[in-house]
């Protein structure tokens, strides 16, 4: 297991931040998801080793996170969300300098500085000083940082942040890249749903201190119900009514499409006899796919 | 194959604990000092003083060679304790050494504020002392080499011109005063400039401010000792304490009649002010906000 906690609390003197979280992560991409103020960063700072838990123990790569805080730094990398790089450097000098501020050997440094540049597609620029980077290119720079030691664990924090599509989509392709690697788990906090979607096969959501779910997300997809796509002509107020009683949720868009949870034990053509017997006429009728979206906000309780 | 296409690869690399873990930041502080604009002017200008003064100790072990030059009868230039007083608490020295403070040091915690690399530190083993011993050790550098270094050579060259240990066997404490003094004005000024340069993300408002704190502490002990004229106004001064300090050190008459200790105190005092505020503000938690 390279991360496992067991009944983990913190409080930041009397707000409880996490109560009694329970871990056990050993997948090659996951996805780490929560409004704000859900206790993900307070958990990012305990896995980091920043914080020590108030009650509860668990490990990191197997390195205890009350104990052994300064070796989990060792072999884990970590993307910061913020803009971040030490001004008069190049790409090369500030790669490099971070790999020896991780324990590596000066000239190792150097030579796997080239190389991780390389990867992340700063070849060009690597000897350019930070302070003329563009935004999509600090971003790979610090994907280049995280990367330099060769860590086992990464923790990406909103990777993809103000990255135009494509500078996105390529950094993605480079996090799907680095998680196909048996040997390498990535742990990734963002708020935009389809990346985690595109890159993570694992979830976890949290919500309040604790954990309102996790694990596969398509099987955390499928839950209990299956989605359709209605749009409606008429009044709706009574048929909402009763899909409600007969047990689905309904939520609506901003289109006016009404997106409808139907449990598996009922029979959806019930939603056209419920129509029929409420003279509504339903213009559209979709089966759909739920998306981590959905998943989210079912779990977080969020419309 | 490209590196891209080949995809990730491993390094083959292990990764160690390093027995000084703060060195790249240290060697880095000095290297981005030394490519500023008119450092090097500085630098070589403080060491200005330490030329003349060994000049002055060859010239002290030949003063028969020179007697002709010289109309003043008797002892002109004596090699002593007070003479190595005079190097380390010249105002010359001193204000070189502020000036070195604004080039190495302005930048040193502030440029990590401005451009939020406490979080690139933070994320790797190292520890919140190592990064502030790192960032100080740059400022240790540059300030031993305008004290302890010139320092130890004037006694060993005092030794070498002389040809004989008796200048040791007289004052066989004057080494460790030198070392004694040299640690304390560093590390004073190290803390006082780490000090400073954590409480801006403007690098040119804590270089003004390494200057004016300086500089505005002995006017304004100037200008109270004009209208009061009681010396313990003095111990505004953040150069008159340094020197007090200097001459009880070198074992010599104090320049002003306040007890040592109380510019010790105070030294002490700032020092400890500093390390505790670097502690509260540097912090390495609110590196995942």
């Amino acid at each position: 297991m390279s991360i496992e906690v067991n009944n983990i609390h913190f409080s930041y003197g009397k707000v409880k931040a996490l109560s009694g979280v329970d871990l056990s992560l050993e997948e090659s991409s996951i996805g780490l998801l929560g409004p704000n103020g859900a206790g993900k960063s307070t958990l990012l700072r305990i896995l980091l080793g920043f914080l020590t838990p108030d009650a509860g123990e668990g490990k990191v790569l197997g390195y205890d996170i009350k104990e052994q805080q300064s070796l989990i730094r060792r072999y884990v990398g970590y993307m910061p969300e913020d803009d971040c790089f030490i001004p008069g450097m190049d790409a090369v000098t500030f790669t490099s300098y971070l790999g020896e501020l991780s324990g590596m050997p000066r000239q190792e440094a150097m030579k796997r500085a080239h190389e991780v540049l390389y990867y992340v597609g700063l070849e060009e620029g690597r000897y350019r000083l930070l302070e003329t980077y563009s935004v999509g290119m600090k971003q790979r720079l610090k994907l280049a940082q995280t990367l330099v030691h060769d860590p086992k664990l990464l923790f990406l924090d909103e990777p993809t942040s103000s990255l135009d599509p494509q500078g996105r989509k390529e950094i993605l392709e480079l996090i799907k890249d680095i998680s196909s690697k048996r040997d390498i788990q990535v742990f990734i906090s963002s708020h935009i749903l389809p990346d985690i979607e595109a890159v993570c096969s694992h979830v976890v959501i949290m919500n309040k201190g604790q954990i309102a779910a996790q694990g596969e997300i398509s099987k955390l997809k499928e839950l209990k119900y299956r989605l359709y796509e209605i749009k409606l002509k008429g009044e709706a107020l009574g048929f909402l009514q009763r899909l409600k009683k007969m047990g689905c949720r309904v939520e609506e868009t901003e289109d006016m499409i009404r997106k409808v949870y139907v449990r598996p034990d009922k029979n959806p053509q019930e939603i056209f006899r419920i129509a029929a017997e409420e003279k509504i006429q339903i213009r559209h009728f979709v089966k759909s796919q739920s998306t981590l979206e959905d998943l989210f906000a079912k779990v977080v309780g969020v419309d | 194959m490209t590196i891209k296409e080949k995809g990730y690869s491993h390094w083959e690399g292990e990764l160690a604990e390093k027995r000084f873990p703060w060195w790249p930041i240290t060697r880095f502080g000095i290297r981005s000092t030394f490519r500023k604009k008119f450092f090097k002017i500085f630098f070589f200008g403080s060491l200005i003083p330490a030329v003349v003064f060994l000049v002055g100790i060859y010239i002290s072990e030949r003063l028969e060679d020179f007697r002709s030059m010289i109309r003043q009868p008797g002892d002109f230039l004596t090699v002593d304790p007070g003479y190595f007083k005079s190097y380390f608490c010249g105002d010359f020295l001193l204000f070189m050494m502020v000036m070195i403070l604004v080039f190495c040091g302005a930048g040193l915690i502030s440029d990590d504020l401005k451009h939020n690399s406490l979080q690139l530190y933070f994320s790797r083993p190292l520890k919140k002392n190592q990064y502030f011993l790192g960032k100080a050790s740059v400022v240790f550098f540059f300030l031993f080499m305008v004290t302890l270094v010139p320092g130890l050579v004037f006694f060993i060259m005092k030794l070498i011109f002389a040809g004989s240990l008796k200048f040791f066997v007289t004052y066989p404490w004057l080494p460790l005063s030198i070392i004694g003094y040299s640690f304390l004005v560093t590390l004073f000024f190290a803390l006082y400039t780490l000090f400073l340069s954590s409480l801006s993300k403007n690098r040119r408002y804590v270089s003004i401010l390494i200057f004016a704190v300086y500089i505005f502490s002995d006017i304004i002990f100037g200008i109270f000792y004009e209208i009061f004229r009681n010396q313990y106004f003095a111990l505004i001064s953040l150069k008159v304490n340094l020197k007090q300090l200097g001459a009880f050190i070198f074992n010599q008459k104090l320049p002003y009649s306040i007890p040592w200790i109380y510019s010790l105190l105070i030294i002490f005092s700032l020092s400890l002010l500093a390390a505790i505020y670097l502690r509260k503000k540097v912090k390495e938690v609110t590196i995942v906000k």
